[in-house]
């Protein structure tokens, strides 16, 4: 019983990292109507960012993280301004592939310049607490906090400014939210910034808990995937439910299969999820 | 309301009607709602055989709905279709269109890929060389079947006067050729019930008038059509039998003067779209 | 240089296999599939595990491989057949994903990421490099036919069909066609092509590991697709080999560039790849050839 308790407190501190950059592959779908596969790539480039911050620079954890939300979703606005939006007239599935593409260039980017060595962002080793037989890590507490914190600040933001209701109203109908004078490019641009920086704050909050490699998005990727489609594509409240079930799920079933398979598990899930609901748990287009 | 009354006592049918040998198509109390919107509501009614139907109403009556529900593409929430006095309701779309029902769509759903004589190629019923195994090794059958229903494509293309451009892809016609294609191919499948979704919107006045008559010399062919239009001259011009849908149930039906003259249409319907 | 052409050839056969399988889903039948290496690798893992266990002969192995491959397309399009194209697309990427993690680590049957070593090689009498050039032979021939029948298939009643299907399924519906059940078809042969490639590709090296899905090659196999021409075979085979020349030419930018090294190395030639992918696609979004236009004539006008 204990065990089950343990693992649920690691699936919701997994589901939280999960869900931040599932909610940035969600809201740039929900703008763009586009699946950004290059998300992987922004993990690894804000992972590296972090990295440069926190060892080369010596900064503390909380403004590496801040860089590499900047630098993740600025190199995904120029990115995607480069190599998809040209792309856009040919349709989302051709956007699609497209960014496949653009994924393994920025990740052999980030490869060249760092090589493909292990490396570990510069934080103490300390001791798990416990509590009632539960072993919880401060560090991952830290983790879940700023997973948390940054979720809250991007609700915060889509929710009481005027820009984050613009932009709703773009993802919404964007016909209507150009009449209405609303510039799309501009929210296209809003959007692929907070995703893709939301991106970068999981690839340090990735990086704090384990280590840094060029692979560290795409060892992740599929369970955001699960995540983002399992809450509904374009849903960011469905990016979170999907992030919490698919770390939960991960975390569970080593209970009964080997801990390898986990992520496998959790895309199989999503299958299974997905025949009942085509549309996702939250998703309404 | 006295009116609707009238007509409305005047419109019930004995329930051994339902499959009588007069109807080719029998409707009853079809419900299907979109979240709140009772889209179409206890809809009940029958298509004569060999003859021309017309369904008119405002927009947002159901009429579209009613014949997505018809041809199988939209399940209805309850209600019981009799086709040929055969219950079909629950069969797929392509099960009724083996049946002989065949429906256009009301925004023009071309297959701008593919030419004119594809469109209409494809529609042919039981082609050998669409199974798997027949189309990999070929056979006599096969291309005797394809010449045959290319021939038809041809003939049919010589009549919708789209000769010229029978081997463009459709999406580089005209909205108005497009409306002849959509029209040819659901010829070509011989169907025995043909429904119509405003064939002629956004058609220019002559076009229109010369789907009008392809319809009627369709018809005197021996198939029954269903047809939905806003154009009441074109209505009055081809229909037998007139079909007032509001708010997603039959408000009346009659010939098209009786329609005409009732008061409680000209309040749904004639006055809204004046 | 002859033997490194043989093994490149060799390889570009397989690969336009994989170009093929890939147009029959997409280019024609609309159906987009980023799990493609999937299929690729189960081709490849069943023949070389009935090969190796059952001891039947190669070729009887490779059929059974791609016949597999071809059973298991069926089986994910009937789960996958209700989903929109943007849910298929990430559905199918994780497919792959899903048996790379099976083909890792499901360790008594498919030995890890250490992979299955000494698979048989087909007796063809000859050995050393002569082999080399009577499997190139074979696996071309194999391209060949499966071209001719692609063609086919394309050109035949089916392929209207399946083109229908690509532009808009409820059409196909009303004019009466099973829109499932030739979406099955449609996936159980492409499987079958992609899962025949993965068979061929295990019986050349005698070995198969989880690299077979790096996510390179699927961004290749597209990549010569769209180059070619979606929608036509012939386009296929010739963006196989274009692409081709595209990754080996990129083996010489290490002569070109010093002071680097092999990840480096590594890492150049893969960001030169994916920009040229991005670069074709925004130049030439609809390919070399275009997808063929049947011009029927008037039998009116020929008599
Ligand atoms: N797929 C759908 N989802 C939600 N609502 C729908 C859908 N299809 C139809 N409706 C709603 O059902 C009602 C009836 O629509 P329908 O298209 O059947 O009307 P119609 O009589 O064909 O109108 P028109 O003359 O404008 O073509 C409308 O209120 C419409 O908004
Ligand atoms: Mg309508």
């Amino acid at each position: 019983m204990l065990q089950v308790f343990q693992l649920l407190v690691n699936g919701v501190m997994a589901g939280a990292i999960l869900a931040v950059p599932a909610i940035g592959f969600n809201i740039v779908f929900a703008v763009l109507q586009i699946s950004n596969f290059s998300i992987a790539a922004l993990i690894a480039v804000g992972a590296y960012a972090g990295y440069t911050a926190n060892v080369l620079l010596g900064l503390p954890p909380l403004l590496a993280i801040l860089a590499a939300f900047l630098i993740s979703g600025a190199a995904g606005v120029a990115s995607d301004r480069l190599a998809l939006r040209p792309l856009r007239g040919y349709g989302a599935i051709a956007v699609a592939i497209a960014s496949l593409a653009l994924n393994m260039v920025l990740e052999n980017i980030v490869r060249f310049i760092f090589g493909n060595d292990v490396r570990s962002l510069d934080v103490p080793m300390m001791r798990d607490w416990i509590f009632e037989g539960i072993h919880v890590g401060p560090q991952a507490v830290f983790n879940f906090l700023v997973a948390i914190a940054a979720m809250v600040a991007l609700f915060s933001l889509l929710s009481f400014t005027t820009v984050g209701r613009a932009m709703r109203a773009v993802a919404d109908n964007p016909t209507l939210a150009n009449i209405k004078g609303i510039d799309p490019e501009k929210m296209a641009r809003l959007a692929v910034f907070l995703g893709m920086g939301m991106a970068g704050i999981a690839g340090v909050l990735l990086a704090l808990d384990t280590a840094v490699d060029p692979t560290i998005g795409m060892r992740v990727v599929l369970s955001v995937f699960a995540a983002a489609v399992l809450g509904g594509l374009g849903s960011i409240p469905g990016a979170v439910v999907g992030g919490l079930l698919i770390g939960l799920a991960e975390q569970l079933s080593t209970l009964v299969v080997p801990v390898a398979y986990s992520s496998a598990i959790g895309f199989a899930a999503i299958i299974l999820a997905l025949l009942l609901f085509p549309r996702g748990i939250l998703g309404d287009r | 309301m006295a009116g609707m009354g009238a007509l409305a006592g005047k419109r019930v049918v004995g329930s051994d009607s339902w499959t009588s040998s007069e109807s080719i198509l029998t409707v009853r109390d079809l419900h299907c709602s979109f979240g709140g919107v009772k889209a179409v509501n206890g809809a009940s009614f029958s298509v004569q055989r060999g003859a021309i139907t017309g369904i008119i109403g405002p927009n947002g009556a159901g009429k579209t709905t009613l014949f997505n529900i018809i041809a199988g593409s939209v399940k209805p929430a309850r209600g019981a279709i009799f086709l040929e006095g055969r219950n079909v309701a629950g069969l797929r779309a392509d099960q009724l269109a083996a049946l002989g029902l065949t429906r256009t769509f009301q925004l023009a759903r071309s297959l701008g890929d593919l030419t004119v004589l594809e469109n209409f190629a494809l529609y042919a019923r039981d082609q050998p060389g669409e199974s798997l195994w027949r189309a990999l090794v070929g056979s006599q059958s096969v291309v005797a079947q394809e010449k045959a229903v290319l021939d038809q494509a041809w003939e049919l293309a010589r009549r919708l006067n789209l000769v010229r451009v029978a081997n463009d892809r459709v999406e580089t016609l005209s909205g108005g050729q497009k409306k002849l294609v959509e029209l040819g191919r659901a010829l070509l499948g011989e169907p025995s019930l043909l429904l119509l979704d405003e064939p002629i919107a956004g058609v220019n006045p002559t076009l229109g008038a010369e789907i009008g008559k392809h319809l009627l010399a369709i018809r005197d062919s021996g198939v029954s059509i269903l047809v939905i239009e806003h154009n009441m001259s074109f209505i009055g011009r081809i229909c037998d039998h007139v079909i007032v849908m509001g708010a997603g149930s039959v408000l009346a039906e009659g010939s098209f003067e009786e329609i005409r003259a009732n008061e409680a249409v000209q309040s749904a319907y004639l006055g809204m779209s004046a | 240089m002859i033997s490194y052409l043989v093994a490149l050839l060799t390889f570009g056969a397989i690969y336009a296999l994989l170009a093929l399988g890939l147009n029959l889903m997409w280019g024609i039948a609309g159906m987009v599939n980023l799990g493609i290496l999937g299929y690729y690798a189960l081709g490849g893992y069943s023949s070389a595990l009935l090969t190796m266990h059952l001891g039947i002969p190669v070729w009887l192995g490779v059929i059974a491989g791609a016949l597999i491959t071809a059973l298991f397309g069926a089986a994910t399009c009937i789960g996958l057949v209700k989903l929109r194209d943007d849910y298929l697309a990430i559905v199918t990427l994780g497919f792959a994903e899903v048996m790379r993690n099976i083909a890792e680590n499901f360790v008594s049957l498919t030995n890890g990421t250490d992979g299955l070593a000494q698979i048989p090689r087909p007796r063809l009498g000859v050995t050393g490099s002569d082999f080399n050039v009577v499997y190139l032979v074979i696996c071309v021939m194999v391209v060949l036919v499966v071209l001719a029948a692609m063609e086919r298939l394309r050109a035949a009643p089916f392929g209207r069909v399946l083109r229908a299907l690509r532009a808009d399924p409820m059409v196909a519906a009303s004019a009466g066609k099973n829109v499932l059940g030739f979406q099955v078809r449609t996936l159980a042969v492409g499987g079958f092509v992609l899962g025949l490639g993965g068979a061929l590709y295990a019986h050349y090296l005698t070995y198969i590991s989880p690299e077979v899905f790096q996510p390179q090659l699927m961004i290749y196999v597209f990549l010569a697709l769209i180059l070619g021409g979606r929608g036509n075979n012939y386009g296929a085979v010739l963006g196989t080999v274009l692409v081709l020349a595209i990754v080996e030419g990129t083996r010489f930018l290490a002569d070109l560039v010093h002071g680097l090294d092999a990840v480096q190395i590594g890492a150049l030639r893969a960001f030169v790849i994916g920009v040229a992918f991005i670069v074709v696609l925004q130049k030439r979004p609809h390919g070399l050839l275009p997808e063929p236009r049947r011009i029927y004539t008037d039998p009116a006008a020929r008599s």
